[in-house]
């Protein structure tokens, strides 16, 4: 271990350098979620830092907010929680639907015609959020689209497919035409094969698009702040319209549940796809 | 390769997929004829108008500003993800890569209102840092970290690191040990082997990480809005206030497809770069 | 033969990649029970002509006909061909038994029939106990074994094999030859294997075909190829063979090494020609100036284990020799010995 990207001894100067710039980074990454996580079990009402006194007042809070609210208050937060499950469940299982087949077409099929259809699959990832929330806003304005929770949904759909696809495009470059063939020689029809052998497969790749789909569409912000309605909306922005102007503690509380959720969600995505794919 | 898969059926597995996909494309070619619309609130007749109406001294600001922190943003992160990803790649124990592989994450797809609570608390006028430094009698007067370009920038490079650091460890794991003990048999120091060996290996994973984040905080909008009260305009937050309180849809379009220019320029830029360094080292 | 105990006829089968033409006007009988062997270099199209046998690649033109009849249009899937692949392309997240079984699964056979063929198989692979192991935990030899299994499972009206021992060691190899060739006489099942080791094809065939730039060049039993030759390349092909550049004498003798052979030529006199001779059919003798044997120096020489082989530099000529039961073994490099080439093992070639 003399030599690597980071020496574990020696190395003097770069290893110091190497070293400080990763903690920076690391830093820079967790610190905000730690202070929320610390604050939440502040007993204060002010935000000051470090609390003095802790208790799990806010967490009761949250507890509160979603067992007493009443189902008559369009803006409360059982209804979006619900809205932004019931989207991200539907994106998830549309997107991962659509992109097997496609991922299949895209590694057995043209090579020419895979370039181009990453690249089209790709330009969700780099087109402004904000263009394209104003451009889905203006279309079921301008079509008076009175489709219901669908007019998140569809943005979201464009907005997951470059993520799930690489999943799947990642899990289907292990799997070598001879598994195929040999499915096949033993009597299976082409489309048996696919289902006996690659599916199967391509198993942890596309549970890793899923929780991909899962956490960006239950988080994505800012196509829904364009499309939300009085009747649509989701914990995001519930979340923003209800702290926009001051900040209530026990919306840390909240937000330490979801912490928890991610880390849970991540560690899952991570141990499927084991470091042999990309996340990105 | 040969496990023919015929034309139509290839087709017809990628309809669902492009099915999918088609609104995106609708939206994309909606807000392009919009740009053009001879009226401010609705498509009609072309006039490129609404472009000539944003050859303004506070549109010049906005894209500059836009320009300039998500140039200064990609820089930062290349200097911070290089290390993470080195870092990661290294890890030899599980649970370990697991914990740094979350906490680098976690940013991107936790709720910004979240994360802007905990730079709130830890950056603003009465936040820790500022009452810290104060205690101490270092400084008299707050020091405004948030709600101007500096907040900005912080969230920008939190948000966007995993981005970057995910590519660069697949480019990294694919640099075998042998190049690095190969450059360090012929004595050279671990700076040296990083320029001369490693730098150049990576150079590929680096440009096309670096070109994604500049296209990704060039069209950011929750950060600005959030932790750049409203002093930061960048593009995002421009054209917002131009639909919101405006009702100028053209003019918004219009922006959005200047915005658009702006990153697709770059990404092109750095696409021609990498294929001009590849063909001399090839030649 | 007759046509009855033909299998497969291959006829006239052509294929073309893009303007590449891969195999040019193919004709091949398979006999019912035999078992051929593909040989050839690397792209000579002995793959893709499995592969046509197959299904998985179409012939631009050509019959394909099995037991007469023309199967050149039927799907992959509807052949019954057993196929053993490169990669021996298990299934990975199957057992053992699942992978044998998955042929006989497609063909509804009932669960309990499944395991007894499973069975009954593993026993002839000599793997009774691994039904439930999943294939990720064999060694190389046993995934082999079970890819056979596997493939003959569905009893199969061809047994078509793609290289598969090509990723063992060379120990290991050499036992699953004998294996093969064994199971293969035990199932009595037509078989054809392509392969680029000409070792393993003289060890396995009935017959043997090698082919080179997408043709035919020779079929025949082993021993007829290897010892008759029908041109330099198949003659190079199989083993260490000596070109010698030759002549006819005007007495229409074939003369070399400037020595007048009583071997026969109808080609005319003073023309030159190549002639091949193995390493083995070349005698060492000790010199002996009363003889016509041109003599040579040893130049370089190296003990195989079971073998010997020198470099001979003769008349400008260098011969490889090994030894065989006439060739002394003491003989050491700058030595003077003589050549002695038994006319009749020559194989004689036009120049072109």
């Amino acid at each position: 271990m003399r030599v690597g990207l980071l020496p574990t001894h020696g190395g003097g100067s770069y290893r110091l350098v190497m070293i400080f710039l990763a903690i920076l980074g690391i830093l820079i990454s967790t610190l905000p979620v730690i202070i929320v996580t610390i604050m939440s079990f502040s007993a204060a009402d002010t935000s000051s830092f470090p609390p003095t006194e802790f208790s799990f007042r806010w967490y009761g809070d949250v507890v509160d907010m979603f067992m007493t609210e009443d189902g008559s208050s369009a803006q409360s937060v059982v209804s979006s929680v619900q809205t932004s499950i019931i989207v991200a469940a539907i994106v998830m299982v549309l997107s991962t639907a659509v992109c097997i087949p496609l991922a299949y077409a895209l590694a057995r099929g043209d090579r020419k015609i895979r370039t181009g259809m990453e690249l089209l699959f790709t330009l969700p990832l780099v087109f402004p959020l904000v263009i394209l929330g104003i451009a889905f806003l203006l279309i079921a304005e301008s079509l008076r689209l009175e489709i219901g929770i669908w007019r998140i949904v569809i943005p979201h759909l464009a907005l997951v497919l470059p993520f799930v696809l690489r999943n799947c495009i990642g899990a289907m470059n292990g799997i070598s035409v001879e598994l195929e063939e040999a499915a096949i020689s033993l009597g299976a029809p082409p489309l048996r094969a696919i289902w006996d052998i690659v599916i199967p497969l391509m198993k942890a790749g596309i549970l890793a698009g899923l929780i991909f789909a899962l956490i960006i569409s239950f988080y994505e912000f800012t196509i829904t702040f364009f499309m939300y309605t009085i009747d649509v909306n989701t914990l995001p922005i519930w979340m923003y319209s209800r702290t926009v102007s001051s900040l209530d503690p026990s919306t840390l509380a909240l937000s330490v549940f979801i912490i928890a959720a991610d880390v849970v969600l991540i560690v899952l995505v991570d141990k499927l796809i084991a470091g042999r794919a990309n996340l990105f | 390769m040969s496990l023919n898969l015929s034309r139509p059926r290839m087709l017809a597995f990628s309809l669902p997929a492009l099915l999918a996909i088609l609104p995106f494309l609708g939206a994309c070619f909606y807000i392009f004829r919009f740009s053009i619309s001879g009226e401010k609130g609705v498509i009609d007749g072309f006039s490129i108008q609404p472009y000539l109406d944003l050859m303004t001294p506070f549109f010049g600001r906005s894209v500059w500003v836009t320009f300039k922190l998500a140039f200064i943003s990609s820089v930062i992160v290349m200097f911070l993800a290089v290390p993470l990803a080195f870092l990661l790649a290294t890890l030899k124990s599980v649970m370990a890569r697991r914990i740094l592989t979350v906490s680098i994450l976690l940013p991107m797809i936790l709720n910004l209102l979240v994360q802007a609570y905990g730079w709130i608390i830890l950056l603003g006028p009465t936040g820790v840092l500022n009452t810290s430094l104060r205690e101490f009698g270092i400084i008299d007067r707050p020091l405004f970290l948030l709600f101007n370009e500096t907040g900005v920038l912080l969230g920008l490079i939190q948000t966007s690191l995993p981005l970057a650091v995910f590519p660069i460890v697949s480019s990294v794991r694919a640099i075998s040990r042998e190049h690095l003990e190969a450059a360090s048999s012929l004595g050279a120091g671990h700076w040296r082997t990083f320029y001369d060996v490693t730098l150049p290996l990576l150079r590929p994973g680096l440009v096309g990480a670096g070109s994604i984040i500049f296209a990704f905080n060039a069209s950011a909008f929750a950060i600005p809005l959030l932790l750049g009260g409203r002093r930061v305009q960048m593009m995002g937050v421009a054209i917002r206030d131009m639909i919101s309180p405006l009702f100028n849809w053209s003019g918004a379009a219009a922006a959005g497809m200047i915005l658009i220019a702006l990153t697709l320029g770059v990404l092109l830029f750095a696409n021609w770069l990498l294929n001009r360094t590849s063909d001399k080292k090839g030649a | 033969m007759t046509t009855q105990n033909t299998h497969l006829h291959i006829k006239g089968v052509t294929k073309n990649f893009g303007d590449m033409r891969a195999l040019n006007d193919i004709d091949l009988k398979v006999e019912r029970g035999s078992f051929v062997c593909l040989l050839g270099p690397s792209g000579c199209g002995k793959t893709t002509l499995l592969r046509i046998i197959a299904g998985f690649e179409k012939a631009n033109s050509g019959q394909l006909l099995l037991d007469g009849v023309d199967i050149a249009q039927m799907p992959p899937h509807k052949r019954g061909f057993g196929m053993v692949f490169q990669s021996l392309a298990l299934f990975p997240h199957m057992s053992v038994a699942d992978n044998i079984a998955y042929g006989l699964k497609l063909r509804g056979v009932k669960a309990k029939q499944r395991r007894d063929r499973v069975d009954e198989l593993l026993n002839v692979i000599e793997l009774p106990s691994i039904a439930d192991r999943p294939v990720s935990a064999l060694s190389g030899g046993q995934r082999q074994r079970v890819a056979i299994a596997r493939a003959l499972a569905i009893q199969p009206k061809l047994f078509l094999l793609d290289e598969p021992l090509s990723a063992l060691d060379a120990k290991l190899r050499d036992n699953m030859q004998i294996e093969l060739r064994q199971l293969q006489r035990k199932f009595g099942v037509t078989t054809v294997l392509v392969t680029h080791d000409q070792t393993e094809a003289m060890m396995l065939a009935d017959d043997l075909v090698v082919m080179k730039d997408g043709e035919i060049r020779q079929s025949g039993s082993p021993a007829t190829v290897y010892n008759q030759p029908v041109d330099m390349f198949v003659a190079d092909f199989l083993g260490a063979a000596n070109i010698i550049k030759a002549k006819s004498s005007s007495a229409g003798n074939i003369s070399l090494l400037g020595v007048e052979t009583h071997r026969k030529t109808n080609l005319s006199p003073g023309l030159e020609f190549d002639v091949a001779v193995r390493a083995e059919h070349i005698d060492l003798l000790a010199t002996d100036p009363t003889t016509v044997h041109p003599t040579g120096t040893v130049e370089f020489m190296r003990n195989l284990g079971p073998s010997i082989e020198w470099i001979i530099a003769v008349r400008g000529e260098k011969l490889r020799v090994r030894s065989n039961a006439s060739n002394p073994s003491n003989l050491e490099v700058g030595q003077n010995v003589d050549v002695s080439i038994n006319a009749d093992t020559l194989s004689v070639f036009r120049n072109e």
